[in-house]
């Protein structure tokens, strides 16, 4: 730990009063009790030993012209460790305000992640590669085909998870929706409450008889059946084409959606039938389930409002995979989407962002072996989420044993967001998450769409691309065979083949492949 | 007119049969209906017609309920009434927990008791209680009106938004964000056209009201509780 020549100090001399008017002001050395500032005759102010430097930052804090930057000669997490200066001006925050920080977006720092794993292509041992460019691959799924009289036929293995209206913006849901149509995929309302023609956007109409499709081949959209029921009504549940029941999701597991006061509008308001301007928070659990047979029966009288007619999915956190996953697929549903603990999420404490639920490459295989257990794998579709950048960290979801994946933070990025974290305040320069009309008018819905779109249409490519030249034509034939963790944290966690050992870790052997 | 009723008795079947049965009888007025206690989802997401269950009713009578008229003449499990919007759901006997959740409209009247977290996160329905209710009753109420004719348990009204929650008994503990008013002549008023629609055999004299103190309660923190 070095203490001598541990920080760098600099005067941004055009900041600097004294720089202009020598004499007028020697805050910086008055405040310095270890002499790293000196004045010398003609009352310049100079650094003259920043060795002696210890980061109290007093000097920074007292110049008037805020001229003076103190920063870590080398980066902090070596010097400083647990004390980083974010870490102390987080406690500042506390202590002056008596709150902890809320932010939106997702994960930010190191978790275990698809990273460490690669793609194993096809030899001369395995079934020959496929060519990508002159033969056919198998990309839909179906999602309740034996249980749903309209089950949901997605063109590719790719779905848009739950955003709510309220923290998504109205232009934001609609692009989401006009993509699933484009593309041939599903998108989901969010909690919050259906956007007017979302429903129609999904499917691939504009006007409410749904004579002339202006989107092919048409999408489908998933309705949220969530713990706060914001703008729900039987109508809503039948106007989509399944319904999804909210259990929890991963950026904060076992707690409730929170939408921050500033961003409910009079038309938010309207929708979730909360007074404008006042915080709506769902809460973290169904009030009407106090047990899982009550879930059984909820899952069962959504199918009888729905006249059995669309598929119902459950939408899980990040917490016990197995025995949750198993759970779900005993309450009788046809899909369950897991959430890993790189979700993303409208507004969150940071905390529980940052360091609550699993991995989502750690939920996938045990879900993945509960599924297997009840002989479900494969006819329950598993839908992973949290944190998936593209078609690579698709592929290996896929290839772990996921049916289809999910992006919710990366296709916010494709319609121009650039993460910045702010998506609680309502004020995203962008318009994906912003409420206020000025802000929201920066967001085409169609222009937005095209890039969602172009984005999805890129990432399926990708997709294919790997399955092909790891010997598969369609994805579901994808298997943990073509995949090999890098290193043995990885190996530990997935159960996949270590690379060079080629073998699973010892402590897997019998467990099950997945 | 006399109204034409129809009966259905629905002992040994399961739920999907029985909503098959009820579409076959479409067109009479009233249904009458006898073994409903182990239907959970009965009667769900109805748009029209009567329903009178004779006997108990289990968990989830009435969820979605868009516009039916459900009678019970005995007991009905938790969540009477879940999630409706329009409509009328009598109970006779007692509800379990959770009566009248997460509703938009509609009313819901119970004539009996009913349990812990009743008219959680109502939204505008109109639910009367002719009893006692449980703890925790009203929680996070956003709109609407509640009428709890007897005794409430703990915290009741925790939470509230808008909305008002009317009491002719005591409670134990009066929730978070909530102010007990005396009512106004609207209030006597439409106490006095409820009870009388619906044969209620209480004195308004003797009821309270609680309001929400701000719209904007300060979440996370509880500043004060007073007993």
């Amino acid at each position: 730990m070095a203490v001598v020549g541990a920080f760098c100090v600099s005067v941004m001399k055009n900041a600097c009063i004294n720089a202009q008017y020598p004499g007028k002001c020697a805050t910086c050395v008055e405040v310095c009790p270890y002499d790293v500032y000196a004045m010398d005759g003609e009352g310049q102010v100079s650094v003259q030993n920043f060795n002696a430097c210890v980061g109290c930052r007093i000097c920074a804090e007292f110049c008037p012209g805020n001229a003076i930057r103190i920063n870590s000669a080398e980066p902090e997490s070596i010097t400083r460790a647990l004390w980083t200066f974010p870490t102390v001006e987080e406690i500042h925050y506390k202590a002056l305000t008596g709150q902890y920080i809320l932010r939106g977006f997702g994960t930010m720092g190191p978790l275990p992640h698809f990273d460490s794993i690669v793609v194993v292509p096809s030899q001369i041992a395995s079934p020959a590669p496929r060519d990508k460019y002159r033969e056919d691959c198998k990309m839909d799924v179906v999602i309740g085909e034996d249980t749903c009289e309209r089950p949901m036929h997605l063109q590719l293995p790719i779905v848009f998870p739950a955003m709510s209206f309220g923290a998504l913006s109205r232009e934001a849901k609609l692009a989401l929706a006009i993509c699933a149509a484009q593309m041939g995929i599903a998108t989901n309302t969010g909690e919050g409450g259906l956007v007017p023609h979302e429903n129609l956007y999904a499917n691939g109409y504009v006007d409410p008889a749904r004579e002339e499709k202006r989107w092919e081949p048409g999408g489908y959209l998933v309705m949220q059946w969530s713990t706060g029921r914001w703008g729900v009504s039987v109508d809503y549940v039948r106007a989509g084409d399944a319904v999804e029941v909210k259990i929890g999701q991963g950026a904060k597991p076992g707690m409730g959606g929170h939408l921050l006061g500033k961003k409910v509008t009079e038309e938010i308001a309207a929708v979730r039938g909360v007074p404008p301007g006042s915080d709506a928070l769902s809460p973290c659990r169904y009030y009407d389930v106090q047990s899982l047979d009550d879930m059984k029966h909820m899952v069962t009288f959504l199918r009888e409002v729905t006249d059995y007619q669309v598929p119902i999915l459950m939408k899980l956190g990040p917490s016990r995979p197995y025995a949750d996953v198993r759970a779900a697929a005993e309450a009788g549903v046809d899909a369950i989407s897991i959430d890993g603990a790189a979700g993303g999420t409208g507004a969150s404490p940071d905390i529980v962002t940052q360091s609550v639920g699993i991995p989502t490459i750690a939920c996938i295989p045990p879900a993945v072996r509960a599924l297997k257990d009840l002989g479900l794998h494969r006819k329950v579709k598993l839908i992973a989420l949290g944190g998936l950048r593209g078609g690579l960290d698709a592929f290996k979801a896929l290839a772990m044993g996921a049916d289809a994946v999910g992006f919710g933070s990366a296709a916010e990025i494709a319609l121009g967001c650039r993460a910045c974290m702010a998506c609680h305040k309502g004020e995203c320069v962008y318009g994906i998450t912003a409420q206020d009309p000025r802000l929201r008018a920066r967001l085409d819905p169609e222009e937005g769409a095209r890039r969602l779109s172009n984005f999805v249409r890129a990432t399926s490519e990708e997709i294919k691309i790997l399955t092909m030249l790891a010997g598969h034509s369609a994805v579901h034939e994808l298997s943990e065979e073509d995949l090999r963790a890098l290193d043995l944290n990885t190996a530990a966690i997935t159960g996949l083949k270590l690379i060079g050992f080629e073998k699973r870790l010892p402590w897997w052997e019998g467990v099950g492949a997945n | 007119m006399l109204a034409v009723a129809t009966a259905l008795d629905a002992k040994d079947l399961d739920l999907r049969q029985v909503s098959a049965a009820l579409k076959q009888l479409k067109g009479s007025e009233t249904i009458e209906i006898r073994h409903a206690a182990s239907l959970h989802g009965f009667c769900a997401g109805l748009k029209q017609g009567e329903y009178d269950i004779i006997g108990d009713a289990g968990d989830y009578l009435g969820v979605l309920n868009d516009g039916a008229t459900i009678r019970v003449t005995g007991n009905v499990g938790n969540y009477v009434g879940d999630n409706m919007t329009r409509g009328l759901i009598v109970v006779e006997g007692n509800a379990g927990l959770a009566a009248g959740v997460y509703p938009y409209g509609g009313t819901l009247l119970i004539r009996g008791s009913a349990g812990d977290f009743t008219a959680t996160m109502n939204k505008g329905a109109t639910i009367i209680v002719c009893g006692d209710v449980g703890d925790e009753t009203a929680t996070y109420h956003l709109a609407g009106d509640l009428i709890v004719v007897g005794n409430a348990g703990l915290n009741f009204g925790n939470f509230l938004i808008r909305g008002n929650l009317y009491i002719g008994g005591a409670f134990k503990s009066q929730g978070h964000n909530t102010r007990v008013e005396p009512l106004t002549k609207d209030d006597e008023q439409k106490l006095h056209r409820l009870f009388e629609q619906f044969d209620v055999p209480a004195e308004v004299s003797r009821f309270r009201k609680l309001v929400a103190e701000t719209a904007k309660p300060f979440y996370g923190r509880i500043i004060k509780r007073r007993e």
